[in-house]
């Protein structure tokens, strides 16, 4: 089997596990969130060969064009999602989640996305491509399970201001403090791979190690917007809809700085 | 001076500065950065102007937004140090909490009788914590003991080492930004060069290019060697992405092309009426040479590597590449210009010679060989190592602060007819969960034991 036909079952795999979730959303049983995640395990499994067979056949990492990084980034966020729901057992995020799922897969796969693997330009010829984009992307995947957790902390908590009560045992509060925990997972991570990775490859290969380059300084505002969002949370105390809507600011500016800088923006990160 | 310094503490300023800095660092994506004036009049027109006032044009640069990141700076600092010897007594002179009632008001609690003497349970307890990696401080009085019971307190100085070396990064920008020296060196073919603010020279030995099956370039690689004093004494490969450092100087490779000023030309001469004539010459553009068996002179005048007409009816080159390379040569006899023309190297049929006199002569421009330049560029900054270390502190703070969670466990043993009653509370900032679980398990230890 090649790497696009794999592609292709993972995500039909995602779809399913997808539907199981909605199922369990309107039934409220508990074995359809489980087959839901059974799937979306099997679905990062085989999306995991679907990367290393990528890999192996292009002599690359997979992340050197639109396609293949988006790809890795449904693989990150399925990645993310996954240790999430164990740890905080919120299988309810899971529809909500494996949609935005569906969505990146959906747009790496759209025919617009030039899918062959070329060979490597000169400059991305660096073992601090696999360092610096895979930590950057997996820390952008968590902040995408806080944007879902803040969401539905949202609608949650306007439910909960019209008296009725949340019938899901997923409180407004547990939401709240589990969009804290993403992003206390992911900002490290962010900071490692987008700022302090970058920096150092860009001293490798440019010989400065900030340019303030349009990319280079949205990722420099993601990372301010969620350094807002920590100080606000931990220092003044803010929860609940003012830290939900930083979550959500910060997520808008992590996509911009992922897809946005590229089609908007001219600057030297002119690859994906 | 109190109020001053309750300004520059507090946390609203500084998140009132992030959010400034962030909106003015998305003004400067939006307008491009440091080019030339008339582009900003012709895109912009009169506003063209203002920008460039407002310094809106090198944003980064600028008075006010270095201003800006200037007062951050103070605003972080004086914020750390404001919360450090609060921090410090916590950590060097911690007090256990003596008072049942405080206690059993934490929202992480438990209590429970013990069959033991006051001593007895106390060992029981300070054991069974140690083994969970915790450190001990105690209190005691006849009838009870306090006991404070932390581990991995090096978190609460997590957001401490984050600002530190945030303004580590900030100092090394400063250092890079005053004394960051950088060059182009252009070596064409086997040159020697200086590399100004240095005692040495760099010489270029082999620049090639490597491409891939398909034509795409695969790297450029010049091979430089430092020259001490006339002599060599480093040779090194330096590919994109592997420059070559020595001295605190890094040299990067960083463009390439061929000169097309002066490449040696290959031409075939032909004639009309004799199909047997075929005669080839090199000559470099600029120069002359005698077509043999000839009187004819042939002058190289120009060459353009893509050939193309510009509006203005003149011959220029559409790129650096070599897509229709062409040449402007003339015939002279007798200080005479007998004729004068542009041949094609991909397309030989299309050469036309304008003249005074007819001629029979025709010409093919078989070859050119241009010399290959390697451009390498030279930094020198001495904020990089600062840069780093700032990084490493940065990183340090923020494992520290999420993923190093800091513990504490207040125990109250209270002695009573024989019987000890123990009462304990934990305090955990971050991840609770896992902090609860670990609480629950402890209590649930310390309850089995006898």
């Amino acid at each position: 089997m090649n790497e696009s036909t794999i592609f292709l079952l993972t995500f039909i795999i995602y779809v399913l596990s997808a539907l199981f979730y909605f199922s369990f959303q309107f039934s409220k049983k508990d074995k359809f969130a489980k087959t839901g995640y059974a799937l979306a395990v099997a679905g990062l499994i085989l999306h995991t060969a679907a990367l290393i067979i990528r890999t192996i056949e292009s002599k690359h990492a997979p992340f050197t064009n639109m396609y293949e990084s988006l790809s890795f980034l449904a693989w990150s966020s399925i990645l993310a999602y996954v240790i999430i729901e164990k740890v905080y057992k919120i299988k309810r995020a899971g529809a909500y989640f494996l949609l935005i799922v569906i969505a990146l897969m959906a747009l790496a796969s759209s025919p617009v996305m030039p899918k062959g693997a070329t060979p490597l330009v000169p400059a991305l010829q660096s073992y601090w491509l696999w360092l610096h984009v895979s930590v950057t992307l997996l820390g952008e995947a968590f902040f995408a399970v806080a944007l879902v957790t803040s969401i539905m902390y949202l609608v949650a908590d306007s439910t909960e201001r019209k008296g009725k009560a949340i019938k899901s045992g997923l409180s407004s509060e547990k939401l709240d403090s589990i969009s804290y925990r993403c992003v206390a997972i992911g900002f490290p991570l962010f900071t490692l791979g987008g700022l302090v990775f970058g920096m150092v490859w860009a001293y490798k290969a440019w010989g400065t190690y900030w340019s303030w380059d349009p990319k280079e300084v949205w990722s420099l505002i993601t990372w301010f917007v969620f350094a807002l969002y920590l100080h606000t949370r931990i220092v003044m105390g803010w929860k609940g809809r003012r830290s939900a809507f930083i979550v959500v600011v910060g997520f808008l500016a992590a996509i911009f700085t992922y897809f946005g800088v590229n089609y908007l923006l001219a600057g030297l990160h002119s690859y994906a | 001076m109190k109020s001053v310094i309750r300004f520059l503490s507090s946390v609203k300023l500084a998140i009132v500065l992030l959010i400034i800095l962030a909106s003015t660092s998305i003004v400067g994506t939006l307008i491009p950065q440091q080019r030339m004036p008339s582009e900003y009049l012709a895109h912009y027109g009169q506003l063209g102007h203002l920008l460039m006032r407002l310094q809106l044009t090198r944003l980064y640069h600028s008075f006010w937004f270095v201003a800006l990141l200037s007062f951050f700076a103070l605003n972080i600092s004086v914020c750390t140090l404001e919360r450090l010897s609060a921090k410090f007594r916590k950590t060097f002179s911690p007090k256990p909490e003596t008072e049942p009632k405080a206690l059993l008001a934490l929202k992480i609690k438990d209590h429970f009788k013990k069959n033991l003497g006051l001593s007895q349970a106390g060992v029981e307890v300070t054991d069974e914590l140690r083994r969970r990696g915790y450190r001990i401080r105690a209190k005691q009085k006849e009838t009870t003991h306090f006991l404070l019971a932390r581990k991995r307190i090096s978190s609460w100085y997590g957001a401490d080492f984050v600002h530190l070396g945030l303004l580590v990064i900030l100092i090394g920008g400063i250092i890079s930004g005053l004394m960051s020296f950088r060059e182009s060196l252009s070596f064409t073919g086997q040159q020697t060069l200086a590399v100004s603010k240095a005692s040495f020279q760099v010489r270029l030995d082999r620049f090639e290019t490597e491409f891939y099956q398909n034509g795409a370039v695969r790297d450029w690689i010049s091979t430089l060697t430092i020259m001490e004093n006339g002599r060599p004494v480093l040779s090194r490969a330096v590919e994109v992405n592997h420059p070559l450092s020595y001295r605190g100087f890094v040299f990067y490779q960083s463009g390439y092309g061929w000169d097309w000023e002066k490449p040696t030309l290959e031409l075939v001469a032909k004639k009309k009426d004799d199909t047997a004539f075929s005669q080839a010459i090199q000559l470099k553009v600029g120069e002359k040479a005698k077509l043999p068996n000839t009187a004819v002179e042939i002058v190289a005048r120009r060459f353009v590597p893509d050939f193309m007409i510009d509006d203005k009816n003149e011959v220029v080159t559409r790129s650096l590449e070599a897509n229709n390379p062409a040449a402007l040569i003339e015939g002279w006899e007798a200080g005479q210009q007998l004729f004068s023309g542009w041949i094609f190297a991909k397309f030989p049929d299309f050469g036309r010679m304008h003249s005074s006199k007819e001629t029979n002569l025709s010409f093919e421009l078989k070859d050119f060989k241009a010399g290959q330049y390697s451009v390498i560029e030279v930094a020198r900054d001495p904020g990089v190592n600062v840069i780093w270390l700032g990084c490493a502190l940065l990183m340090a703070g923020l494992f520290l602060a999420f993923y190093w969670p800091a513990r504490e466990i207040k125990v109250i043993l209270e002695e009573a007819q024989g019987k000890t009653e123990v009462m304990a509370g934990g305090i955990a900032a971050k991840s609770r969960e896992a902090f609860e679980k670990e609480f629950q398990e402890l209590m649930a230890a310390l309850r089995r034991s006898k």
